[in-house]
């Protein structure tokens, strides 16, 4: 019997010894709690539960302890190798290439221009990072949230700063779902009415070549001018072929559905999984997160203001309120154009118009991330 | 592996817009000279040509004989206020200017985010 009792008792130790309670930190215990907020916040706040919900469930499996995720091979630690090779954003991409329109953009190749200096904001952030201490690199991948480009944010963050990549990654994502709400009170504080009523013309006609030519054009010529984001813009323009040829039916509906679906489940989790409590759980966050916040206001304020300028030179051709789609929420952004259009001018349709400046976005943050790796990768 | 060209934010920000406004600017023109030389787009002239004849066509249309009695349009129109109810009275009947329900049917078909 007393034999029996010793081997129960060193059992209970051994196992008590071996879980993760017994080596479980507060730190690890608010993080936890921060991934079922998320949870809550994907499910019950529906702010995009596709991301959220896996990054938040890769949060809380981070901060188990003893599970050697990251000591010995196994599948956590192939999710994170997709992140840390840079193989999932340029998937990601090519789904984007896939599901997005880039007719808009053809037909009306002057809205480029908002594009580009809804980019504006990545640089207000930047310069803030820097004065609150952030090294060159580290500010540079906190002002990219401002591109509002989730795979690009998390591209340039492994290259150049993979330690924020938890940080930035929670942060791009949540403002890209809170764009319905940051954009339009900036929208609407820098527009008079009669420019928001501003009807825009309808877009001509795209023909199949000209959907096919772009993307090989602006492959070719991105790639050899910025070669550190020739993956990201090259599949982002291989998922476009696949849709505009029409003929790769196959491919265009796996790249647009089954594979970007996997790739973000894994890219999703494996983000989380970078959210453990140290490298996590310090002011840099908070500081972060407040930078990211920065940076979006600053991009929707400069696609607008840029918008008014448009509209000046062009007489009154362009509706500022398609310049805040420049962020490249895509279409989120477009989306949030229309509806503030359709409250303060209704019957005035400018989805189309903005979906050009949206998907130029896209192509801007890829062009401003490939710069600064080009600038400042140490 | 090198140092960084710059550490100054305004000199970060100046050169990155230029290259960013330059690229976007660049692909513009690219696809205004794509446009320019697309070999389909006279293809497609033909078939669009008809479309401008249609658009005048309200003008000769009414000495000629119309191909639809108008007063069948306002008939249905009448009936089909008549059936949503109330005391509704028809003021004018003319064509929308706009494109709305075009665009409307778009902004639903625009419901799938993407990443």
């Amino acid at each position: 019997m007393n034999e029996f009792m010793t081997a129960w008792a060193v059992s209970l130790q051994s196992v008590w010894n071996d879980s993760g309670f017994s080596a479980i930190t507060s730190g690890n215990i608010i993080m936890i709690l921060v991934g079922c907020v998320l949870l809550y916040l994907a499910f019950a706040k529906e702010y995009e539960p596709l991301l959220l919900s896996p990054i938040a469930f890769g949060c809380i499996l981070a901060n188990f302890p003893k599970t050697g995720f990251n000591d010995e091979m196994n599948v956590m630690m192939a999710i994170g190798f997709g992140i840390k090779y840079e193989i999932f954003p340029p998937i990601i991409f090519m789904g984007v290439g896939a599901m997005t329109d880039f007719g808009p953009m053809i037909a009306d190749p002057d809205t480029m221009l908002l594009g580009a200096a809804a980019q504006f904001g990545v640089f207000i952030a930047l310069a803030g990072a820097m004065l609150l201490g952030f090294t060159v690199q580290e500010a540079a991948c906190i002002g990219i949230i401002g591109g509002a480009d989730g795979p690009t944010s998390i591209y340039l963050t492994v290259k150049m700063a993979p330690h924020l990549l938890g940080a930035i990654a929670v942060a791009a994502y949540s403002y890209r779902s809170l764009v319905p709400l940051i954009q339009p009170p900036v929208m609407v504080m820098f527009t008079t009415q009669k420019e928001r009523e501003i009807r825009m013309p309808q877009l001509r006609t795209v023909t199949k070549f000209e959907r096919i030519v772009f993307p090989v054009l602006s492959t070719i010529v991105i790639s050899l001018l910025l070669p550190p984001v020739a993956s990201l813009v090259g599949m982002l323009m291989l998922g476009t072929l696949f849709r505009e040829s029409g003929v790769p039916d196959r491919l265009s509906d796996t790249a647009q559905n089954a594979l970007i679906n996997i790739v973000t489940i894994f890219l999703a989790t494996g983000t989380g999984l970078t959210m453990d409590a140290d490298s996590f759980l310090n002011y840099k966050t908070l500081l972060i997160i407040c930078l990211g916040l920065v940076a979006f206001i600053g991009g929707t304020w400069a696609g607008v203001v840029f918008g008014k300028i448009m509209c000046k030179f062009t007489g009154g051709r362009i509706n500022p309120l398609i310049g805040s789609a420049g962020v490249s929420a895509v279409p989120m952004a477009a989306r949030v154009s229309q509806v503030v259009v359709q409250k303060y001018a209704p019957g005035n349709f400018l989805l189309m118009n903005a979906m050009g400046p949206n998907v130029a976005g896209v192509i801007g943050t890829a062009v401003a991330a490939g710069t600064a790796l080009a600038m400042l990768q140490g | 592996m090198h140092q960084p060209a710059t550490t100054n934010p305004l000199i970060i920000m100046v050169i990155n817009m230029t290259i960013v406004f330059a690229v976007l600017i660049g692909l513009s023109f690219m696809i205004k000279l794509v446009h320019m030389i697309d070999p389909t787009k006279e293809k497609e002239k033909p078939a669009a040509a008809p479309a401008p004849k249609a658009a005048p066509a309200p003008a000769p249309a009414s000495p000629a004989a119309p191909a639809v009695d108008p007063n069948l349009n306002i008939a249905v129109i009448a009936a089909a206020v008549a059936a949503y109810g109330g005391d509704a009275k028809i003021v004018a009947i003319r064509p929308m200017e706009s494109t709305g329900w075009k665009n409307v049917g778009r902004a639903n078909g625009v419901q799938n985010t993407v990443f």
